[in-house]
């Protein structure tokens, strides 16, 4: 009743690898290290933990996977059957004793030792027996080998076996190879089964669940059979015989009608014959597929009465275990799995015949009467022959029938619907606004004009403000603009005047700003000095007449009182008779000192060049001597010679103290 | 759509242009572009800062007070819609700026008109006082005999005789 799951069985190592895994562990997970000079009982305790490990892995995987793998005996027949023909009943057990045995042979060995090493007397000693325990548990585990790797093969296959459940509804087709079998499977499940045109496409059992009146039920898929002896039969038949016998089901079988097959009718017949001992009290069908190639109708005299023969057969279940066939119709059926053409019928009718049978056998069963104790359903009989229909009140009636009326009202929701849906329509919320006249709905309100918020002006009487205003304005301008000055403007000439002014102070501020930047650079020399010949009479007529005064007067003065002519006074010092330093004229006369005056610019040489000009700023000979060698030295042409110039780049100091001394940051010091 | 001031620099702010900057006290400052928002966020007061309106309003460079400006009041009630009164709204609004527009030009007029009053004054007194710079006194005084121009004194420099100079030992 129960399913099966073979699928959780653990991988089964093999020899060599059994051996690696539980040696590997021992060394994890024991202690590694000890000494000679431990204590005896330290050494003996070290070994004989590492033996006991040992065993007790090698007991611990080899039990899980003989109690993982199931005993052909425990689990459903079908089952046995089914292991006993993929691997052989006998080849299995005799793996699994193997297994058992050697699980006790580890045992025994761990005992032998463990009691020989607690008389161990030295390390080395101890050592050696360990190293003979665990040598001779491999050993074993090595001659296991082959076993081991047989129950791998067999786990790996049983986790592939189709999950099938004994107990729950089954139909079972059955019948030559090639006669539609996977097709009919593929059509009424969710299987997808190879169908190929060959015979035994279908190798192994194959399951599909079916739903019929509220019950799963599983569908499976057989290869197919030939008509031989048992004996002879090879595995894949053996499968198919297996999951017959065993299982508790409604079984279809296949006929062929066409003998596309490449198996007569006749044929075909045998081989029904042949089995219909396996069908014990299962409702069996005979289906007739590939009705679109041959029907039943017809077939030859022949073909039809061995197949009302195989009907026969069929009909004849034993009575009283349920499933018989209600009618002919049951037991013989058509259908072809290309054209679709009555494959519901024969799922439906094999269904049915299940159904009914396993009702039966439930119903007599000895549980029955407890389940139907649980549930009573009540009818109750009628009192008398009166009628009582359904009952409404006039009110509710009215009422509905006023809706129905109502209905008219188009609603904002249908205008929307009508004209596109929610997001094509907007509703005009405009169209219920209330104002004095029903033309303004629909007016384009503007909300800014030239800058300003035209709501922040609305006013009923704005009109009559804005008037006032303009009044206001009006009166404004009348009154008379401005108060006029009473300074009449400029006269032409006073605006000349004015400029000339003008102009002269900035004239004025040019020159005295000259001065200022020059008098940095040049001597400020007294006027008396004046070594420019600037100051002339002349030049004080010009100015004088620009003025506007007659300067003939005032030149004569001028000239008159020159030095030149007059000479100058002498100027005596306080105490005593002193040399008069500044006098310049020895016995000239005044005219050649004019004249050499006025030559000076062309006769340089005559005069010695350390002499003191009074106009020149030099306080005296020294001074300009040492202004003279200056001049020249500035003046000097360079004796370049292809020497090195300015221009040419000066390693001011060949050896720095910082990159010649000291420790780095970073950085090495070997290279200086 | 509303058109809003700038809380700094008073401009108006069209949709879709600056940045609003909501307070914790729901006080709700609108700055016209990042310039204002960025003084703002300086602690900057706007009466202080030259360009903008609030300091012009507040020394007396822009108008201030004026009727046309009771006439724009922002109204918190709905007004029903009545397209007449819009019409004439608008109307009104043209009108009504350009009446702003003229007051405002004329006050800053104002604003400049004693300069020239003051130019004329400077010059004539600089006329009067630096015309010896062109004319010499003598002359105008031979031109103008009516006119006397100030006689400007100079102390000279006494000249140290020989006697003075014995006397001083």
């Amino acid at each position: 009743m129960a399913q099966y799951d073979f699928k959780k069985i653990t991988v089964v190592p093999t020899g060599n690898d059994l051996i690696d895994i539980v040696l590997s562990r021992t060394q994890r997970q024991t202690p590694t290290v000890i000494h000679k000079g431990n204590a005896i009982s330290r050494v003996r305790q070290f070994y004989m933990r590492k033996v006991k490990f040992t065993e007790t892995n090698f007991t611990d995987k080899l039990s899980k996977t003989i109690e993982d793998f199931p005993r052909v005996e425990d689990i459903h027949p079908f089952y046995g059957d089914l292991l006993h023909v993929l691997y052989n009943k006998d080849h299995y057990k005799l793996a699994l004793g193997q297994l058992n045995t050697a699980r006790n042979l580890i045992k025994r060995i761990r005992e032998d030792y463990v009691k020989l090493l607690k008389y161990g007397d030295s390390l080395y000693r101890c050592k050696s027996l360990k190293r003979a325990a665990l040598g001779r548990m491999c050993t074993v585990t090595k001659r296991i080998g082959p076993s081991l790797a047989y129950l791998e093969h067999v786990r790996q296959h049983m986790a592939r076996l189709p999950s099938i459940n004994t107990g729950a509804p089954t139909i079972l087709i059955c019948g030559c190879p090639n006669v539609g079998k996977s097709s009919f499977l593929n059509k009424i499940t969710r299987a997808d089964v190879e169908v190929q045109p060959y015979a035994f496409t279908t190798k192994s059992l194959f399951v599909g669940h079916t739903d019929y009146k509220y019950l799963r039920y599983q569908v499976i898929d057989t290869p197919g059979l030939l008509d031989r002896p048992l004996e002879d039969r090879n595995i894949i038949e053996m499968c198919s015989v297996t999951a017959l016998v065993n299982l508790h089901a409604a079984i279809l079988f296949f006929l062929d009608l066409s003998g596309s097959c490449g198996y007569s009718i006749s044929q075909q017949a045998a081989l029904f014959h042949s089995i219909k001992m396996m069908f014990r009290n299962n409702p069996v069908l005979i289906v007739c597929n590939k009705t679109d190639l041959q029907t039943l109708e017809g077939l030859s005299g022949e073909d039809l009465k061995l197949v009302m023969e195989m009907k026969s057969a069929a009909l004849k279940t034993i009575p009283g275990q349920g499933g018989e066939a209600a009618n002919d119709q049951d037991v013989l059926l058509t259908m072809s799995t290309i054209t679709d053409e009555g494959v519901m019928a024969v799922k439906n009718a094999a269904c049915q015949r299940l159904l009914d049978q396993r009702s039966e056998r439930k119903m007599k069963s000895k549980k029955m009467p407890t389940v139907l104790n649980r549930f009573h359903v009540a009818m109750p009989k009628p009192r008398d022959q009166k009628e009582r229909p359904v009952c409404i009140p006039q009110a509710v009636l009215e009422a509905r029938a006023e809706e129905a009326a109502h209905e008219e009202r188009k609603t904002e929701k249908d205008i929307e619907n009508e004209n596109g849906g929610a997001g094509v329509y907007s509703a005009s919320l405009r169209k219920h606004y209330i104002l004095a006249d029903d033309d303004w709905k629909l007016d384009i309100l503007p909300e800014f004009l030239d800058g300003h918020n035209v709501y922040d002006f609305i006013d009923p009487d704005i009109l009559q403000r804005v008037e006032e205003l303009e009044r206001e304005e009006t009166a404004v301008e009348e009154d008379g603009g401005d108060f006029e000055m009473e300074d009449e403007d400029f006269t032409a000439e006073a605006e000349k005047d004015l400029q000339e002014i003008r102009k002269r102070k900035k004239l004025l501020i040019q020159k005295h700003r000259i001065k200022k930047s020059t008098a940095e650079s040049r001597p400020t020399v007294p006027r008396k000095f004046d070594k420019d010949r600037k100051f002339t009479t002349e030049r004080m007529g010009r100015q004088l007449s620009s003025l506007g005064i007659d300067p003939s007067r005032a030149i004569e003065r001028a000239r008159s009182r020159s030095v030149s002519r007059k000479g100058r006074k002498r100027e005596r010092s306080v105490g005593g008779d002193g040399e008069d330093v500044m006098e310049i004229d020895g016995g000239l006369d005044n005219k050649k000192k004019l004249r050499l005056r006025s030559r000076s610019m062309s006769v340089l040489s005559q005069r010695p060049l350390g002499e003191v000009v009074p106009g020149e700023g030099f306080k005296d000979s020294a001074q300009k001597m040492k202004a003279v060698t200056m001049a020249r030295n500035a003046t000097k042409k360079r004796n370049k010679d292809a020497r090195r110039g300015e221009a040419d780049r000066v390693i001011p100091t060949l050896r720095p103290k910082h990159l010649f001394s000291g420790k780095r940051s970073i950085g090495k010091t070997d290279r200086r | 759509m509303r058109l809003e001031f700038c809380w700094f620099c008073s401009s108006k702010i069209y949709p879709g242009h600056g940045i609003q900057f909501v307070r914790n006290d729901a006080k709700i400052f609108r700055f016209c572009r990042s310039k204002c928002h960025k003084n703002f966020k300086m602690k900057r007061n706007p009466r202080k800062v030259k360009w903008t309106k609030a300091y012009r309003r507040l020394h007396g460079k822009d108008m201030t007070k004026d009727s046309t400006f009771e006439l724009e009041r922002k109204r918190n009630r709905p007004e029903r819609y009545d397209r007449n009164v819009m019409e004439n709204t608008l109307k009104a609004i043209k009108k009504i700026d350009k009446i702003r527009h003229d007051r405002a030009a004329d006050h800053i007029a104002q604003r400049w008109k004693p300069k020239a009053a003051k130019e004329r004054r400077e010059a004539r007194k600089e006329l009067e006082q630096s015309i010896s710079l062109i004319k010499a006194p003598l002359a105008i005084q031979s031109q103008e005999p009516a006119i006397t121009v100030p006689k400007i004194k100079v102390k000279a420099p006494k000249q140290q005789t020989v006697e003075d100079q014995l006397m001083e030992e």
